[in-house]
């Protein structure tokens, strides 16, 4: 078949272009089963979601179902819940993400500079990426913050603020969320600006330092520029991330008290699997993944600029 | 301006655990001057410059420079340019930037800066580069960058570690001739470290000849080549190296090959020795020592012979005119005072 298809080919050229024709068709047979089951996974179930949030789809009400257009999103720009479950949102992946890139880019700085013990520290740093936010929420919830027993109580009594409340009282309940997700994520963040920075040539700070440039102003003028497409990464893996959070709030508060730790995601859930009102709670879940996909347009928007 | 740039060392010793780099050098360098640190890979040349910039802080000894003591001295404050083997410029910055770094640092304002960069820029004839990254650069326009870089700020002290070789044969030629130019017109004090003789012999007003941690010999270029003091400098400086031949050396005469060659030593007496000659030391004669033609190398204006000596390769440098055909039995000569002698258990010259 070879022989046939190249004798047949056109002289000067075409010979290109019948191998390119041929890599093409081959690559795109071995592309397809991958292609078709993303498109079933993925593809087919989020447009099922737009679908859904079109209609109203209530298993406590069955008889009211049925097809009602751009009704459900009406109702969802005039709910109170839905405006503070996004501003709950986007408390939560804002301080969570700064926290992660701040702590772990110190982190990094610090154990770049250890002589020994570098790879336990990594070793141990990345323990808590491994367990399941799940778990981690427990953890949280018996072992640290329970009050009285809890390891962050104890030192809190222990330096004199006393027992707190720190998951039944508003501000505390948030304050915990976001430490959790920070206490569990910051390794991520942590071992990829390390990585980063591992890779920086040693002879540029050298040159600096002959410069003239103090600690400060090589950080500030070297490392950061360098480090910048590393953290902006950071930034953009761990937004998506926060944004669609969940298992550890919801083993830990269950977005209570009240609302005041209900981020989108959460509600999205309640209104879909604890009222069964599934048409709104698509429509929740539709605004949530605008939201994403907005943020992160301007986040890779952020990236391309310079 | 008087003492800008004089620099001594003090028995200067470093080790790494127990691999000792620099066994206790001493050296002065005058102001203005071109010092060339010359010496094999691992002979400590690179670890005196990072000890005299301030990168790696000496085991023991003292760094002197302009007569004040600057061993604890931080590299920031020393007030030392510097050209990277590797170029070392900041990858996220324009060539202007990189040039303007040092002004910056050293609290320059914007109106001094500008001027500056642009004079040194013109000095490499790199004026036309200034809004590119050094990733959009060639190897040769790197190194005009770092070379811009160091030169822009009046330094005491101008170090370059191995700036030609990474860059290719005939560039580097240029390159050397306009870096002599330029430490000349800048008048300032310059440390040069090479393992290229030719570089070393060309470029430097004095030179030092590392060899295993040590200092072999300091001189000027001319003085090395003419005078090696050891056997190890003598197998190193020149282009092939100098014949080292063992030999039997009486009152003044040494014997080859069954054959014997007048020196113009004063030793009395008789004991082995090793003899050196320079390749192009060697001439034909009709009263020299015979020697097979086994091998021509031929360079164009010159050819180099691999003669066969008894057993002995001697290795010699013959002009165009003069070249044999190989196979041919040809007889050679040296001069007494070309003849060098070397003790062959200490390898000291005699």
């Amino acid at each position: 078949m070879t022989t046939t298809d190249i004798a047949s080919a056109p002289v000067g050229g075409g010979y290109d272009r019948l191998l390119a024709r041929r890599e093409r068709r081959f690559a795109s047979a071995l592309l397809a089963p991958a292609f078709v089951a993303l498109t079933a996974t993925t593809t087919f179930p989020l447009l099922y979601l737009v679908w859904t949030s079109a209609h109203r789809v209530d298993l406590a009400m069955p008889f009211t179902n049925g097809y009602v257009g751009l009704e459900n999103y009406a109702v969802l720009l005039a709910d109170d819940r839905f405006w503070s479950s996004l501003l709950v949102s986007l408390v939560y992946t804002g301080s969570t993400v700064v926290l992660q890139v701040v702590i772990g880019l110190a982190l990094a700085l610090l154990v770049m500079d250890m002589k020994r013990g570098q790879g336990w520290f990594r070793l141990i740093a990345i323990l808590p990426v491994v367990l399941s936010p799940a778990v981690v929420g427990m953890i949280w919830r018996t072992f640290m913050l329970a009050p009285e027993f809890g390891i962050i109580d104890f030192l809190a009594i222990n330096a004199g603020l006393g027992s707190q409340n720190w998951l039944g009282e508003p501000k505390l309940a948030m304050l915990s969320v976001i430490a959790i997700h920070t206490w569990q994520w910051t390794p991520f963040a942590f071992m990829v600006l390390l990585a980063s920075l591992a890779s920086l040539p040693d002879d540029i700070y050298e040159a600096a330092r002959l410069d003239r440039a103090s600690a400060w102003q090589r950080f500030y003028r070297i490392t950061l520029p360098l480090l910048r497409p590393a953290i902006v990464m950071v930034i953009i893996m761990r937004t998506m991330v926060a944004l669609t959070a969940f298992a550890a709030i919801f083993t830990v508060t269950a977005g209570g008290p009240g609302t005041a730790t209900e981020i989108l995601n959460l509600y999205a859930y309640r209104k879909s699997f604890t009222e069964l009102s599934f048409g709104y709670g698509s429509a929740l879940a539709v605004a949530l993944l605008i939201v994403t996909v907005l943020i992160s347009g301007v986040l890779f928007a952020l990236r391309r600029a310079k | 301006m008087s003492g800008r740039g004089q620099v001594s060392f003090r028995n200067i010793a470093r080790t790494y655990g127990n691999f000792a780099a620099l066994k206790g050098v001493d050296f002065d360098i005058r102001e203005g001057e071109f010092f060339a640190l010359l010496g094999p890979s691992g002979s400590g040349k690179s670890t005196t410059l990072r000890i005299l910039a301030g990168l790696d802080a000496p085991t023991a000894g003292q760094v002197l420079i302009d007569g004040q003591d600057v061993t604890a001295v931080d590299a920031r404050d020393r007030d030392i340019a510097m050209v990277f083997q590797s170029y070392a410029l900041y990858p996220h910055m324009t060539v202007a930037q990189n040039i303007a770094f040092p002004l910056e640092m050293s609290g320059h304002s914007k109106a001094e800066i500008g001027p500056a960069v642009h004079d040194a820029a013109r000095k490499v004839k790199i004026e036309h580069l200034l809004d590119r990254k050094p990733g959009q650069l060639s190897g040769g326009q790197q190194q005009r960058v770092a070379l811009a870089r160091a030169i822009v700020r009046k330094a005491k002290l101008f170090l370059l570690d191995e700036p030609l070789s990474n860059l290719d044969a005939k560039l580097r030629l240029e390159t050397r001739a306009e870096l002599k130019k330029l430490q000349r017109a800048l008048g300032v004090t310059a440390v040069y470290v090479t393992h290229d003789q030719e570089e070393a012999m060309t470029l430097a007003d004095r030179m030092a000849v590392f060899m295993g941690g040590e200092i072999q010999q300091i001189g000027t270029p001319a003085e090395v080549f003419a005078k090696p003091n050891s056997i190890d400098i003598a197998g190193f400086i020149g282009n092939p190296p100098m014949n080292l031949i063992p030999a039997r050396y009486v009152d003044g005469d040494v014997t080859i090959g069954g054959h014997r060659l007048k020196t113009d030593s004063t030793l009395t007496g008789e004991r082995d020795v090793v003899v050196g000659l320079r390749p192009g030391a060697l001439r034909a004669a009709s009263d020299g020592v015979p020697a097979r033609v086994d091998l021509i190398e031929d360079l164009g204006d010159t050819a180099i012979l691999d003669l066969d000596c008894a057993g002995t390769l001697l290795r010699m440098r013959v002009s165009d005119i003069e070249i044999p055909n190989e196979g041919d039995t040809i007889k050679v000569t040296a001069r007494p005072q070309d003849v060098h002698l070397f003790d062959p258990a200490t390898k000291a010259r005699l």
